[in-house]
């Protein structure tokens, strides 16, 4: 799982080849934190599929306001330099995958 | 040795327990945070980290157990309730037993709790989801490994199916509990989401029991924040500002917020009821087959 700056965010997500699903995140944000482990089973459970990439918010304030960041853990799918959807606030590992499933497919 | 209870090492249990009874004795065990100025929940006390995944691995429980222990826990409230419970977990436990079919046991009975039943078979799309996941864990706990695929199918229709129920509350909340254990019980979050989902189901319950409704709490949190904002009574704090608020603004509500409170202190009973029968489940498990005993 990679992490993404300000600097290197159009690189690494807007023109990736495959689906992304990017994880805005703070490092004072508990649920944030609790998700982690789930993302990082879904980047193996996904990896044909797409790339996770983390935004650490509070590093890269930029990149909150350019995607308009109001609420966190925010999961945004980007597809060919596109959003594609999102979800705020804690989810189930059930909705996660429906979520994924709906917007990127699976195997 | 994955899920083999204290790695089969009477040392290791012998270490937790120090560890667990050392911040107990020093008043450094706490509900939260997990690990932090010599603080230490259940977690933080055994691998002195906030570390789920470390606490698995060392002590041999689930980690779908250990990523649901600091819930379970924390449902009791008060510390020295805490204490006897997650003291009890660790004594009650026997070295080298085999931990593998704890969790999928505890999502079979929370699948088919009554209540939940009560409410799915009001559905029938939500009634064979619920019937297929509770099937998928019994066959776990019977030795059979379900394909990855079976797992997905099932955990698509179950959410779909939650997602068709509108305005019928608590039908969708049990509905919730079934896409929540729609998971191989190896899977970390599946007990712990499962939980929450019941514990959204006794909330519901609770507050349709005494007639409490969304509409009432909103207008207590307006009330609450009209208040923070124009500083009226401010010389009172926390719930006693709040009542002494709502007795003055509408008494009708405020009888009602009363009511509230003494039952959402009630609110936990499943999660302490769970807590225990895992440890119930935990003494019964079968011995492990270290792979030496095997080789011999």
């Amino acid at each position: 799982m990679r992490n993404a700056t300000e600097q290197d965010f159009d690189d690494i997500v807007m023109k990736n080849d495959k689906p992304v699903l990017v994880d805005f995140w703070a490092p004072w944000c508990a649920p944030c934190k609790a998700l982690a482990p789930t993302l990082d089973e879904l980047a193996e459970e996904y990896a044909e599929e797409m790339e996770v990439v983390k935004v650490d918010i509070e590093a890269n304030p930029a990149l909150a306001a350019r995607f308009g960041v109001r609420g966190i853990p925010l999961l945004m799918v980007v597809r060919d330099g596109e959003e594609k959807a999102r979800t705020v606030g804690t989810i189930s590992r059930s909705r996660l995958d429906a979520f994924v499933e709906a917007n990127v497919g699976g195997q | 040795m994955a899920d083999v209870a204290f790695l089969g090492d009477p040392a290791v249990k012998a270490q937790a327990l120090a560890r667990l009874r050392s911040h107990i004795a020093a008043g450094t065990f706490v509900f939260f945070p997990a690990w932090a100025d010599g603080k230490a929940n259940i977690i933080g006390a055994l691998v002195e980290a906030d570390d789920k995944q470390a606490f698995a691995e060392r002590y041999g429980y689930p980690i779908a157990f250990a990523t649901a222990l600091e819930m379970i826990v924390n449902a009791f409230k008060v510390l020295p309730d805490a204490e006897e419970f997650v003291g009890a977990l660790l004594e009650r436990t026997p070295v080298g037993v085999d931990l593998s079919r704890i969790v999928p046991q505890v999502l079979v009975s929370l699948l088919a709790s009554p209540d939940v039943v009560a409410l799915t078979g009001r559905y029938g799309e939500v009634e064979r989801c619920r019937r297929e996941v509770l099937a998928l864990h019994q066959r776990v706990i019977g030795g059979e490994v379900p394909d990855r695929k079976e797992w997905k199918a099932i955990r698509m229709a179950a959410v779909a199916a939650s997602d068709a129920i509108v305005d019928d509350a608590l039908p969708h909340l049990a509905s919730l509990i079934v896409e929540a254990a729609a998971w191989p019980a190896t899977m970390r979050s599946v007990l712990h989401d499962t939980l929450g989902a019941c514990g959204r189901l006794e909330i519901q319950q609770m507050m349709d029991t005494i007639g409490w409704t969304q509409a009432q709490e909103s207008r207590v949190f307006k009330i609450r924040e009209q208040a923070e904002a124009d500083g009226r009574m401010a010389e009172l704090e926390g719930l006693d500002r709040v009542l002494a608020l709502l007795d003055h603004d509408d008494p009708e509500l405020a009888r009602g917020f009363r009511k509230r409170l003494e039952h959402f202190g009630k609110l936990g009973d499943h999660y302490r009821t769970v807590g225990w029968k895992i440890i119930e489940l935990i003494e019964q498990a079968p011995k492990a087959v270290l792979p030496r005993e095997n080789a011999d």
